[in-house]
């Protein structure tokens, strides 16, 4: 009820208003499509700072030997590239995707809570210049992983509080996206719009949010268990004070876990959204999709001891964690199907987002089958900690959320600018980047095989040849993502005026209802959803 | 028990289309929840079983 005075209340104060312009509309913007923008930007100069940061990693493992940085720089560049790639890129680019689709997409004016939704953006920048600003206090920036592992992060200086607030930060900043999208979804549908009715995007989403407000307090409990540690005396994970050290990794993946599927949730959204636009049919298995996601959330609370087979967990304890972790699996597969069975005798085109979601269904389950592999408890035990995981997680990662955050932006461009991107740029950005990422992940699978540590700045002569072929690969994977960059500036200052629909098979409301660009306002007035 | 039955095959990840058409018909997203959540339970108890089973 609140929910909905509010949403009213600020409809109405916007009528009148003419907003501000220059810094003061974006500091002070409610607008969910504004809101939608700063993440988006936020999200991508994020993703340019993490990819040089991975560049420079990269640069150093080319050749056997220490060339170019120190070992402890190394080690800080492992651990913020992560935090910068996972809660500074990937998250804020979806929040950014949640902010301009959902309320299109089912109906709605805005977000239920405008001006909570102005904090949780204006929240991330301060905790994105701290983990930064971190590199340049005395000790380094965080060097024990993105996993914060005690007791290497209780020995560390002042960069080690610094990421925990920005931990903290981020945190509050996810629950309250949460709650909006939340209460956007279930209070804010135009008439007709059922549950059932809602697009992918807005399901996965929602199940997403669920998932961020029960782990992110999990999070950051832990990391305040590490802060009273390293200040206050405490000694939750100090063995010698009657404390843990492996109590902190349960947190930790009891938080871990269900945050990969907040990535890659949305993702599935996206695709399911792409896929029956360029086959030209409609989602094969909707309502089975919407039980999948679903279960795939709950299950994931489950499963977080994979990441622990090798700290000494009873047999009981690891065969629990290898069937459940088997058995999650099955969910995630039947959707691959579902999307291969869309399109299966469709009259299918090729455009940029089709050419990254297709990509997405390949590689992706090239990285469900590692995890797979990696999910076998006695396998686990050798490849634990080697390039095997870091092949594995870059490729759910990078060619699962990445590929379709691209296929996203490629795809609702238009309707964000009102201008069509340039259709064989976009093509080679997706060519240039999938011959890069294979050619810079794919040989880690042979280097874990072989051995090869993760997390290490020099390593034995035997891993040269593959590690060579590896910096290749990023440096073209990297670089080509310029060519986005470029893309969608250059496409945002044309004028090749995009149609209402340019998409033949796109059927939601925001390509149906509304115009290119979306206005500033939409549905003010809901539409009648049939 | 209807909303079992939708739970069980969501864990699965397939529906047939004349049964969904009825579960949408007929069950209420709190069945749904609830079934989900005991069945959640359910399941690991199951695993546990199965895991205490082989380790005898
Ligand atoms: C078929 C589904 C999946 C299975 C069976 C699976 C299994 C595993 C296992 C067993 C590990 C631990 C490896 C080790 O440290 O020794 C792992 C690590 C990891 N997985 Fe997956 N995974 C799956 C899907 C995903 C998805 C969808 C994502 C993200 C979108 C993901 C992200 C990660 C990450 C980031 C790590 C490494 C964490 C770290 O140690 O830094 N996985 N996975
Ligand atoms: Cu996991």
């Amino acid at each position: 009820m609140s929910a909905a005075t509010h949403a009213q209340d600020h409809g109405h104060h916007d009528d009148h208003a003419h907003h501000p312009t220059g810094l003061k509309r974006w500091l002070f913007t409610t607008n969910h499509k504004d809101i939608g923008t700063l993440y988006l930007w936020f999200s991508l100069t994020m993703f340019f700072m993490g990819g040089v940061m991975a560049l420079l990693l990269r640069a150093e493992l080319f050749q056997p030997g220490l060339q170019l940085i120190n070992p402890e720089f190394f080690n800080s560049l492992t651990t913020v590239h992560g935090l910068v790639m996972v809660f500074g890129a990937i998250m804020p680019a979806w929040v950014g995707f949640a902010n301009w689709l959902i309320p299109m997409q089912i109906g709605a004016a805005d977000m239920a809570f405008p001006r909570m939704n102005n904090w949780s953006f204006w929240l991330v920048v301060p905790a994105a210049i701290l983990l930064v600003a971190s590199f340049f206090v005395p000790g380094g920036a965080a060097a024990s992983g993105w996993t914060l592992y005690p007791p290497l992060i209780i020995q560390q200086g002042i960069s080690i509080d610094m990421t925990i607030l920005a931990v903290h930060i981020l945190g509050a900043s996810s629950i309250m996206g949460s709650i909006n999208i939340i209460t956007t979804i279930l209070n804010l549908r135009a008439p007709g719009m059922t549950l059932m009715k809602m697009p992918l995007f807005v399901w996965t989403w929602l199940i997403t949010a669920y998932l961020l407000i029960a782990v992110m307090p999990v999070l950051a409990g832990a990391v305040t268990m590490l802060l009273t540690d390293r200040h206050f005396g405490t000694s939750f994970f100090n063995a010698a004070g009657g404390g843990d050290p492996t109590m902190f990794m349960h947190i930790f993946w009891f938080f871990g876990h269900p945050e990969v599927y907040i990535m890659i949730l949305p993702a599935f959204g996206v695709v399911s959204a792409i896929i029956p636009a360029f086959a030209r049919k409609p989602l094969f298995g909707y309502a089975s999709m919407v039980y999948a996601t679903a279960s795939i959330a709950i299950l994931s609370f489950i499963v977080w001891g994979h990441h622990m087979f090798t700290v000494g967990m009873p047999a009981a304890g690891n065969l629990f964690f290898m069937y459940a972790t088997m058995l999650i699996a099955v969910p995630t597969g039947v959707k691959i199907f579902n999307w291969i069975a869309t399109m299966w005798q469709g009259s299918m085109t090729f455009e940029t987002p089709m050419l990254f979601s297709i990509g997405f269904i390949c590689l992706f389950t090239i990285g469900g089958f590692s995890g797979l592999v990696l999910a076998i408890t006695p396998v686990d035990i050798t490849l634990h900690n080697t390039y095997y995981v870091v092949a594995h997680f870059h490729y759910v990662l990078v060619s699962g959320a990445l590929f379709t955050l691209f296929a996203g932006a490629y795809f609702w461009i238009p309707k964000f600018t009102g201008k069509m991107y340039n259709e064989s740029l976009g093509k080679l950005h997706f060519w240039l980047s999938v011959i890069g990422f294979n050619i810079a992940f794919f040989p880690q699978h042979f280097l874990g095989l072989a051995g090869m540590p993760r997390r290490i700045p020099d390593y034995a002569l035997q891993f040269a040849e593959w590690n060579m072929w590896s910096t290749i690969g990023a440096f073209i994977f990297g670089f080509s993502q310029l060519l986005f960059l470029y893309n969608m500036i250059e496409c945002i200052r044309s004028n090749r005026k995009a149609a209402d629909n340019p998409w033949e098979g796109a059927d939601t409301l925001e390509w149906t209802h509304l115009p290119s660009p979306a206005p500033y306002h939409s549905f003010e007035t809901a539409p009648v959803v049939k | 028990m209807d909303a079992f039955k939708a739970v069980f095959w969501s864990f699965f990840g397939v529906r047939k289309k004349a049964e969904y058409d009825k579960d949408a018909k007929q069950l209420t997203p709190q069945a749904v929840i609830a079934a989900g959540l005991v069945s959640a339970a359910v399941f690991v108890l199951v695993l546990f079983g199965i895991v205490k089973l082989v380790t005898r």
